[in-house]
C-alpha cells in the first residue's frame, strides 16, 4: 500500500531530476489554461497512469476504463480554463475520474452486470481469473487459490456500494489518505472513515473463509 | 480504551488513519490484551489477502492498454481543437441577434474582423500576409472577442510544420525521437527513429523505451530494430529478463529467433529453464528445433521431468 498521490509526486521529482528538469505543476496548468497544447499533455502524462489504474481498479474491465480515461481527461481539456488552484490538481483530478467511475458502476448496479463470469462461445469464462493468465510461471497450485481468491475478493467489492467501493478502492489500492478521498468524492473525512470501516467490515465477512 | 472500541479502530488503525492519541491508547491496550492482539493480526492477514489481488491483476497489458488511451485522446483533442468552419458563421449568425443598440458595434467589430482575415489571406504582393508553402501554417478561429475600443481580439491556434536539427546528443532531439518511437502511428518513422536512437542505447532512457517497443510494438519490423539496439547490451541482466520473455510470448517467429541469438551470445545457465519451456510449447518448427540445439550444446536435456 503506498500514497499514491505521494507516489505521483515522487514519481514526477524523479522523472525531473533524471532529465534536469524542473516539473512546475501551476505553470504547466497556467500555460495549458493559455491553450498550450504540449504543456496539457504533459499534464496528462503526469497523471495519466494513475487515472487509468483508478479506472481499471474500479471497473475492472480495460474498454470502460479507457472511456474513463478518455472522458476524463476531456472534462478537464475543457473544463481546465475553470480550475482557480483552489485544491491540488490531482485531487480536482481524480474527483473527476471517481465521478466518472460511479457513474459507471451505478450503472451496472442498474443493469445488474456484477457478475465476472461470462458466457462466450467457448462456454463459461471468468474476466478475472482471465487476467491472471499473464503470470505462467506460478505454480499450478497457487495459481488455482488465486484465482479463487480473486473471484472472492471481487464478488465481496461487488456487494459493496459504489460509494463504498470507490473509498476502499482509493484507499487500500491507491492508497489515498481518507482525507484526500474525502475531497475528492466531496464528503468529510469523518464521513469517508466511516464508509472505509463499513466496507473493511463486508469485506472481512465476505472472505472470511480465506482469513 | 475497552477491547471493543479497539476493534472498532483496528481497520483504521492498519491504515494509519487513527491520531496519534489513539494509536498510542491502541498500542498500550495491545501490550495487554492477547484478543485484540490476535484480531489485529487477522486483519493484517485480510489486508495482505486482498493485496492477492491487486498482484494477480497487474499484466503488460496495461501498458498497451495506456497506449491506446493516449492515442484515442490525442485524436479526441485533435478533434476538439478543430472546430468546423460553419460554427464562426453560426456565431455571426448569434451576433446578430442581439438587440438593436448592440448590432452597430458588434457590426463594426465584425467589419474589422473581416479586414484582419481579409488581409491575412490576401497574397503578399497585394498586401497580405506571406504564408509559403515551405512554411505551412493550419490555422483554426478558437475566438473572437471585441472589447469597448472598438478592437477585436481572436485567439487564433496555429498547428506550424517546422524543421527541427541538431545532434543525436541534443535532448531536445533524443526527446523528440523517442517521442515519435513511442507514439508515432507510422511504423516507418518507428523504424527510422529507432535506427537512429539505437547508437545512443547507453543512455538508460534510450534502453528502457527499446526495451518498451520489444515489449509493447505492434509492428514485428519495429520490435526486430528494437533488439538490434539492444545487441550491445545483451548481457544486461532487465535486458535478458525481457529477451526471455520476448522468446516465450512474441507473436512472430523472426523476433523469437534473434532473441535467441541475443540471448546466447552470452553464456548463462539461467537460459535453459526458459529454453526447456520454449521446447514444450513452441508451435514453429525452427525455433523449437534452435532451442533444442542449444540445451544440448548447453548439455541440458530437452525436457523438464
Amino acid at each position: 500500500m503506498h500514497d499514491a498521490a505521494g507516489t505521483v509526486s515522487a514519481r514526477l521529482a524523479a522523472t525531473a531530476s533524471e532529465s534536469g528538469l524542473v516539473f512546475d505543476e501551476a505553470r504547466l496548468i497556467r500555460a495549458a489554461q493559455q491553450g498550450d497544447q504540449d504543456a496539457f499533455e504533459r499534464l496528462v502524462r503526469a497523471y495519466d497512469h494513475s487515472v487509468l489504474r483508478i479506472a481499471m481498479n474500479l471497473l475492472r474491465s480495460p474498454e470502460e476504463a479507457r472511456d474513463v480515461y478518455q472522458e476524463a481527461f476531456l472534462k478537464v481539456y475543457r473544463n481546465l480554463h475553470a480550475f482557480r488552484f483552489d485544491c491540488s490538481f490531482h485531487t480536482w483530478l481524480y474527483r473527476i475520474v471517481t465521478n466518472i467511475c460511479l457513474d459507471h458502476l451505478r450503472r451496472r448496479k442498474v443493469r445488474k452486470e456484477e457478475s465476472t463470469v461470462v458466457q462466450t462461445a467457448e462456454g463459461v469464462v471468468d474476466r478475472v481469473a482471465q487476467l491472471e493468465e499473464g503470470a505462467p510461471h506460478a505454480d499450478p497450485e497457487r495459481q488455482m487459490w488465486n484465482r479463487e481468491l480473486s473471484r472472492r475478493i471481487e464478488g465481496a467489492l461487488c456487494d459493496l456500494t459504489p460509494r463504498e467501493r470507490t473509498v476502499f478502492e482509493l484507499r487500500h489500492y491507491e492508497g489515498l489518505r481518507l482525507r484526500a478521498i474525502g475531497e475528492i468524492i466531496g464528503t468529510t473525512e469523518e464521513a469517508a472513515k466511516n464508509c472505509l470501516f463499513r466496507a473493511t467490515q463486508k469485506m472481512r465477512v465476505s472472505l472470511e473463509a480465506f482469513v | 480504551m475497552s477491547c471493543a472500541e479497539v476493534i472498532r479502530q483496528i481497520p483504521l488503525y492498519c491504515y494509519g488513519e487513527v491520531d496519534s492519541d489513539a494509536e498510542e491508547r491502541m498500542e498500550s491496550h495491545f501490550a495487554e490484551c492477547p484478543m485484540c492482539r490476535e484480531e489485529l493480526a487477522r486483519n493484517r492477514v485480510f489486508l495482505e489477502l486482498l493485496d492477492t489481488r491487486e498482484d494477480a491483476r497487474r499484466n503488460d497489458d496495461a501498458a498497451s492498454l495506456l497506449m491506446a488511451c493516449r492515442t484515442d485522446l490525442r485524436q479526441k483533442l485533435a478533434e476538439e481543437s478543430r472546430p468546423p468552419r460553419p460554427g464562426l458563421l453560426d456565431s455571426l449568425r448569434r451576433l446578430a441577434q442581439f438587440h438593436i443598440p448592440l448590432k452597430v458595434p458588434v457590426g463594426a467589430m465584425a467589419l474589422v474582423a473581416l479586414g484582419f482575415f481579409g488581409a491575412r489571406f490576401t497574397p503578399e504582393k497585394f498586401g497580405g500576409v506571406s504564408a509559403s508553402l515551405a512554411d505551412p501554417t493550419f490555422s483554426s478561429v478558437r475566438s473572437v472577442e471585441p472589447d469597448a475600443s472598438g478592437k477585436v481580439q481572436i485567439s487564433v491556434d496555429e498547428v506550424r510544420r517546422h524543421m527541427v536539427s541538431g545532434r543525436l546528443q541534443d535532448p531536445r532531439i533524443q526527446e523528440l525521437l523517442l517521442s515519435a518511437v513511442r507514439e508515432e502511428s507510422n511504423p516507418g518513422i518507428r523504424v527510422e527513429s529507432l535506427g537512429i536512437l539505437k547508437d545512443s542505447a547507453d543512455s538508460e532512457e534510450v534502453r528502457q523505451t527499446l526495451l518498451y517497443v520489444l515489449m509493447h510494438d505492434p509492428n514485428a519490423g519495429v520490435r526486430m530494430k528494437a533488439l538490434e539496439g539492444l545487441k550491445q547490451y545483451a548481457g544486461n541482466a532487465a535486458v535478458r529478463r525481457t529477451l526471455a520473455t520476448v522468446l516465450q510470448k512474441d507473436d512472430n517467429p523472426g523476433v523469437r529467433v534473434q532473441a535467441i541469438d541475443l540471448l546466447t551470445a552470452h553464456h548463462d545457465d539461467s537460459l535453459v529453464g526458459v529454453l526447456q519451456d520454449v521446447v514444450q510449447k513452441e508451435d514453429n518448427n525452427y525455433v523449437r528445433a534452435r532451442c533444442s540445439r542449444l540445451l544440448e550444446e548447453m548439455k541440458a536435456s530437452v525436457g523438464t521431468y
